[in-house]
């Protein structure tokens, strides 16, 4: 392990964009697979001067579409390179095809993603609705919400998802402008720390003439279900390595995350938000400030929404009187008519003893920042539901009531 | 950053004649990287191709093939035919998947991660992949000159999704996507897309030629051309399919000679250096279009006017390549003589006059 003598750490004031673009130079990524979408784009342009600067030894490779991307991402990785790719809003369902493939031949593709809306109409603001839309496709999935965890989380994806126990492919998501654009202090590690912790990327079975292979032959219908399972499995396998990986990152980096969920000021907490990325950081004030005048709120950020953590979730939100999901994403006609979220905290609380109420905010959406007094009202209709002892709908549209 | 020099293989040309080789040739490794055993049809055109492919390209080569009929009936869970890597991708993935492999060897033996010559990357993508769905990612792929060969196995359908028409399909053909009917008594209203052409036009610092089972040793020179040529190359083969063309099953290699005699499939190669076509190439002899079609089925139900259309636009096809054009083929392009002559027999009286 480094000692404090030899390791070069320094502080950089760089936005979300431009951590992830650092972070995939510190991982030393063989192919990057670009292709232009608002905001993302900026962690693209970021890695092409380091290529054109000599910082970084890639193939940066300029695709023709959002699918493409995923193809040669797809390509490379399966040939043995480490790859980095992304996008944002409607180019994320526009490579929608290759993530049932990717993670079905098991190769750990890396995609950053920068949420923004989709359309219609072209919306540049962030909602994590392109992302989640392939929450189910077996990929590694999770939101940062400051440039520091960004950076941070694509290290640890990348160790993950390579881990031979593992081989899936991650999204690391941000929320588009709050994280991606907005600047913040990030502490860049020193290589020895980074070559520590992430080990090269080697494939088990890559396509290299030496050892033949055959990736993705046709199947007949009785032999798809044991490959299903095999990757259900890889899934719920992955969940003791994603904590061991997390352990092992606070050791080697100092920074320690929960890998399935962030709590604030939950302890004597009666109601809370649970939310994901960016709007935590609001969240965080808006509680502080309500704590100052008494009310019992807290918060529970999800880190990791893919593999979910039922057991967690349940054992955390158990303690409540009332949980708020701010769902920042659209599940029309979804069980709770708002977002997806929403039916993700439910069942993971079905088989709890001491099931909270739970309703569902519909906030952030089309990139809209959440304000402060959005959250002391939205804390007003917990405390309403907790006095009651039933909440009053489903689902909220804030802004849209009084 | 100190970086490894890539190293890259080059295949020597056989010298063997142009045409009628049907024999064991010597100069050609033995080791086969595409063996029997998989499910293609009986005659199958392009599985033909894709055997004397492969073994012109040798053990170094990775394949990638986008869904078609050379996934589809190649493959076959916990069973495969290729003794090299292979690798299934999406079918509109078959040049970008194809730039990823050539991008990961590039980056992996220069930073040292892999020690070897540059393996030869094939895509195998059928000419529904290659001139529909996927046409933009192998555009992407030449344009940005990976070092890699994209094939498109013609066989002018959507065949193992049963028979449908694709930008390739001929004016005239059968398929199920373009059945012939009385409101469109020709199937097929509209001709083909000139892909090649399109893709030596449109990328003209790559190889890019056409070729055909027809001619065996001509189609394994134009891999190792396009193979050596460092960059992308591009190559498209005739590759007839029995099932949709609906002939008798030992006729797929006389099908690849007289589709190239009769001017419906013109042979070149675009010379990235010269940046010009090479016509050189030359049939034994021209024929009528009619001695290629009547042993279809799927153009079993033309009439003259339909004949003398496709004899029209083989015309233009022999003019581009510059070939002077005997006056029965001027007579056969219009369909009152083409009546006149109507009996097959007659038809093929003609060819023997030129």
């Amino acid at each position: 392990m480094a000692t404090a003598a030899d390791v070069k750490k320094r502080m950089v004031r760089i936005n979300g964009c431009v951590a992830s673009a650092q972070a995939a130079k510190y991982a030393d990524v063989d192919v990057i697979a670009a292709y232009p979408i608002r905001p993302y784009t900026a962690t693209m342009m970021a890695l092409a001067q380091m290529v054109a600067n000599g910082e970084l030894d890639a193939e940066y490779i300029v695709a023709d579409s959002e699918h493409s991307q995923l193809s040669i991402s797809h390509g490379a990785s399966s040939s043995g390179a480490r790859v980095f790719t992304g996008s944002s809003g409607v180019g994320v369902q526009f490579a929608y095809e290759l993530y049932s493939p990717i993670s079905g031949s098991r190769m750990p593709v890396q995609m950053m993603i920068a949420d923004r809306t989709l359309d219609p109409p072209g919306d540049f603001g962030s909602e994590h609705t392109d992302a989640l839309s392939t929450r189910d496709m077996g990929w590694l999935m999770g939101w940062s919400c400051d440039a520091q965890e960004a950076f941070d989380n694509h290290l640890i994806a990348y160790r993950i998802g390579e881990d031979p126990r593992v081989l899936l492919p991650q999204m690391v998501c941000q929320d588009g402008f709050f994280v991606s654009h907005i600047t913040g202090d990030v502490e860049l590690p020193d290589t020895g720390q980074v070559k520590e912790f992430l080990p090269p990327y080697k494939h088990p079975y890559p396509l290299d003439p030496r050892h033949p292979v055959s990736h993705g032959p046709q199947i007949m219908p009785e032999q798809g279900p044991p490959l299903q399972l095999e990757r259900a499995r890889a899934m719920e396998e992955s969940m003791p390595v994603i904590e061991q990986v997390h352990e092992e990152f606070a050791k080697i980096f100092g920074r320690k995350y929960d890998a399935w969920l962030e709590e604030f000021m939950t302890d004597d907490a009666e109601v809370v938000f649970f939310l994901q990325g960016a709007h935590a950081v609001t969240a965080r004030f808006a509680i502080k400030h309500m704590r100052d005048r008494g009310i019992k709120v807290g918060m529970v950020r999800l880190r990791t929404i893919r593999p979910y953590p039922t057991e967690r979730v349940r054992e955390a939100l158990s303690k409540f009187k009332v949980v708020g999901v701010i769902e920042t994403n659209m599940g029309l006609g979804s069980v709770s008519s708002g977002g997806v979220l929403y039916s993700e905290v439910c069942a993971a609380l079905y088989e709890s003893d001491k099931r909270p109420l739970v309703m569902s905010f519909m906030a952030g959406m089309g990139g809209e920042a959440i304000v402060l007094k959005e959250f002391y009202w939205m804390t007003e209709k917990l405390m309403e539901a907790q006095k009651r002892g039933k909440i009053e709908k489903r689902t909220h549209w804030v802004g849209f009531e009084h | 950053m100190p970086t490894i020099e890539v190293q890259r293989q080059l295949l020597p040309i056989l010298g063997s004649p142009n045409q009628g080789a049907r024999f064991f040739n010597p100069e050609l490794p033995s080791s086969e990287p595409f063996v029997p055993g998989h499910r293609t049809c009986a005659g199958c055109g392009p599985s033909i191709q894709y055997r004397m492919t492969s073994k012109a390209a040798g053990d170094n080569t990775i394949l990638v093939g986008p869904t078609g009929c050379m996934y589809v009936a190649n493959s076959s869970y916990l069973c495969t035919p290729y003794n090299v890597p292979w690798a299934h991708t999406q079918i509109g993935s078959a040049g970008s998947f194809t730039a990823g492999v050539a991008a990961a060897y590039e980056a992996m033996i220069r930073k040292g991660k892999w020690q070897g010559k540059f393996p030869n990357i094939i895509c195998e993508a059928g000419d529904g992949s290659a001139s529909d769905i996927g046409l933009a990612s192998i555009s992407g792929a030449l344009y940005r000159n990976h070092d890699c060969l994209i094939i498109c196995y013609d066989n002018e359908q959507y065949a193992n999704t049963g028979i449908q028409a694709s930008s390739r399909t001929p004016y005239g053909g059968m398929t199920t996507f373009s059945p012939p009917g009385p409101e469109v008594p020709e199937g097929k209203k509209l001709f083909p897309k000139d892909l090649a052409r399109m893709m030596a036009a449109g990328h003209p610092h790559c190889y890019v030629a056409t070729a055909s089972v027809g001619y065996p040793i001509d189609l394994m020179n134009k891999v190792r051309k396009g193979l050596n040529n460092k960059g992308a190359s591009y190559l498209m083969v005739y590759t007839p399919c029995q099932k949709g063309f609906v002939y008798e099953t030992p006729r797929s290699i006389d099908l690849g000679r007289l589709v190239v005699e009769c001017g419906l499939y013109p042979m070149w190669e675009w010379n990235p250096e010269k940046r010009a076509y090479d016509y050189s190439f030359r049939p034994q002899t021209m024929r009528p279009v009619s001695e290629y079609l009547k042993l279809q089925g799927r153009f079993g139900h033309l009439h003259a006017e339909h004949i003398a259309k496709l004899q029209k636009f083989a015309n233009e096809q022999w003019r581009m390549m510059g070939v002077e054009l005997p006056e029965a083929l001027i007579q056969a392009a219009d369909a009152k003589n083409l009546v006149n002559m109507s009996a097959a027999a007659e038809a093929e009286t003609v060819a023997q006059t030129i």
